[in-house]
């Protein structure tokens, strides 16, 4: 229960700074928001229609107190009112998030899909073929940039060999965008289980099992696999939030409507409403990926939670 | 006497340096209810020669040639699946270190019902059971509690006992004890010995790996000592204390007279 509480206080203290930051950061930026949304609505506004805006946006205050404000009001359910699509920030995030959400959770799936299997065969069959052919692959997976993937894929699959509508509504469509999206996870995950796996197959504890007649089967699945997925775990689930985040490459390329898309939209018009609140958002599927992570390998291993247990003798 | 393991010709070689063999010719033989024990330095060859009877050498990394016998049958050539039904029932191991030798994230009693579940038919419970009885005949207290804990809560002496409780629970022909009282204290040398001695008053061949003459001369019947790969002599403990023809062997046993006289 003592933990349960600290882990809520470290969450909210996370939530609070990051939320901090991304108001600070939108005002320390040169452009003046108040102007740039006027300019949006006239052509050649005058100063006291931007200076009108201003005082409607409340961008007169003090920012410390524009952060209470919106603290309050977001504490309540409410995050404003974007200033691009007139409807409320909540609901705009509403229809977004969703398509993000199975972009992200397709591509999360694809992560699983391939890391398990192919980690495990490399680690098993160390320095055969297959393992450099991984190896390889993942170094590039790892450093191909998203949008140039996105851009080859685009081109291959949609011009040159139009198999498939890659640019739909359904879900045959999220395939592309998603393997795009899984592509870094994937590379990186492939390295860090295959190398804590055979880290593992190198423990006394394996021979120990083969030595009491266990087949490898066995010793495999049931002890140097439930050892080696913490790692992992950790990097998958703090992915989450950095795929949310980053979607909008992707999206952008794959002409999807999520949050990534919707964010960078926001950011380009100095839409703060929309900004702070998919911050906001992002920040909590974030820190609960991170708290997600911590559940899990607690159950994997059981030496994160008693640390200073009874020795007896 | 019964002869429950003989090793002829095994030549270790790995796979990529396969011109110089890293255990040279090695052959002996272990009868029921007597202790066989191999004596060298770090890395005479001594541990792989156990290894390769038990098939834990990575069949991918090591080149091996020879043969072992046990019951007439070639372990060398057996299925994977046969060595691995022999080992931990009729051939059994007692580790080096038992501290890093189960599982850190599994418990004790999950660890003793499986490997007891391999090699029989028994449902869970029974299992669990069977573990709690073996425990209690080693002398250990809260046998219950102890099969609910994790290896990392219990000492290096609980652990080595448990892991011998587990090597007599499918009465083995043999048990392979490679350096198993090096990582323990005094107290529980002592009490893993006795142990050892009652296993051959058993029947139960021992085949022990140790740098420690001390061990071999309380235990042991007869001796090999390797050096290199090679076995370089042979006898009983009594011939070889009192009587050794090589000069490496002299050396031995002077380096660990000489520990010996330190110590007291």
């Amino acid at each position: 229960m003592v933990v349960f509480f600290k882990r809520c206080r470290a969450l909210i203290i996370t939530l609070f700074g990051v939320t901090a930051l991304s108001f600070l950061m939108a005002n320390i930026s040169i452009v003046d928001p108040a102007e740039a949304y006027a300019r949006n609505i006239f052509l050649h506004p005058t100063e006291e229609q931007i200076v009108q805006i201003r005082n409607e946006m409340g961008l007169d205050q003090p920012l410390y107190e524009q952060y209470i404000q919106w603290l309050g009001s977001s504490l309540r359910g409410d995050l404003g009112i974007s200033l691009q699509t007139k409807n409320t920030v909540v609901s705009d995030i509403g229809q977004k998030l969703p398509i993000t959400m199975q972009l992200v959770s397709l591509a999360l799936l694809w992560v699983v899909v391939l890391t398990i299997p192919v980690s495990l065969v490399a680690a098993l069959r160390q320095n055969s073929w297959f393992d450099h052919l991984v190896r390889v692959a993942t170094i590039l997976g790892a450093s191909l940039p998203n949008f140039w993937l996105g851009f080859l894929v685009l081109l291959f699959f949609a011009v040159t060999f139009p198999i498939v509508e890659v640019v739909d509504g359904n879900l045959v469509s999220l395939v592309f965008p998603s393997l795009v999206l899984a592509t870094p996870l994937a590379s990186i995950s492939i390295r860090l289980l295959r190398a804590t796996l055979l880290s593992n197959l190198n423990k006394d504890y394996v021979t120990y099992a083969k030595a009491r007649g266990l087949r490898n089967g066995r010793i495999v699945w049931g002890h140097v696999m439930r050892n080696s997925l913490p790692p992992l775990v950790m990097l998958f689930c703090q992915y989450i939030g950095h795929m949310l985040a980053g979607s909008a490459i992707v999206e952008s390329i794959f002409s999807m409507q999520g949050i990534g898309t919707h964010l960078v939209d926001a950011i380009m018009a100095r839409d703060l409403p929309t900004v702070n609140g998919c911050v906001l958002i992002i920040a909590m599927i974030f820190v609960f990926g991170r708290t997600l992570a911590d559940i899990i390998n607690k159950r994997l291993n059981p030496r994160m939670i008693n640390r200073d247990e009874v020795l007896y003798d | 006497m019964k002869e429950v393991l003989k090793v002829s010709h095994l030549y270790i070689r790995l796979k990529r340096a396969l011109d110089q063999p890293i255990v040279n010719n090695a052959s002996f033989s272990l009868q029921k209810g007597s202790a066989l024990a191999i004596v060298g330095e770090s890395g005479s060859g001594k541990t792989l020669t156990c290894k390769a009877v038990m098939r834990l050498l990575n069949a991918r990394q090591f080149n091996i040639s020879g043969s072992i016998r046990y019951n007439g049958m070639d372990l060398l050539e057996m299925s994977e699946k046969k060595i691995r039904a022999l080992c931990g029932s009729k051939i059994a191991m007692v580790v080096q270190n038992p501290m890093t030798a189960f599982n850190p994230t599994v418990k004790i009693g999950a660890q003793m019902a499986e490997t007891l579940r391999v090699h029989q038919k028994l449902r869970k419970k029974a299992a669990y059971e069977l573990g709690i009885h073996a425990l209690e005949r080693m002398n250990l207290p809260r046998c219950e509690q102890l099969m609910n804990s994790y290896p990392y809560v219990l000492s290096g002496g609980m652990l080595q006992r448990i892991t011998i409780a587990l090597a007599l629970i499918h009465e083995p022909d043999f048990i392979i004890a490679d350096e198993a009282t090096t990582a323990l204290d005094v107290k529980n040398q002592q009490m893993v010995l006795e142990e050892f001695e009652k296993m051959k008053r058993r029947g139960i061949g021992l085949l022990l790996v140790t740098h420690d003459f001390g061990v071999a001369a309380k235990l042991a019947d007869d001796m090999l000592v390797m050096r290199r790969g090679k076995i370089i002599e042979r006898g009983t403990v009594y011939d070889l204390f009192s009587a050794p023809q090589q000069t490496y062997t002299k050396e031995l046993l002077d380096a660990s007279m000489l520990r010996k006289e330190k110590c007291m």
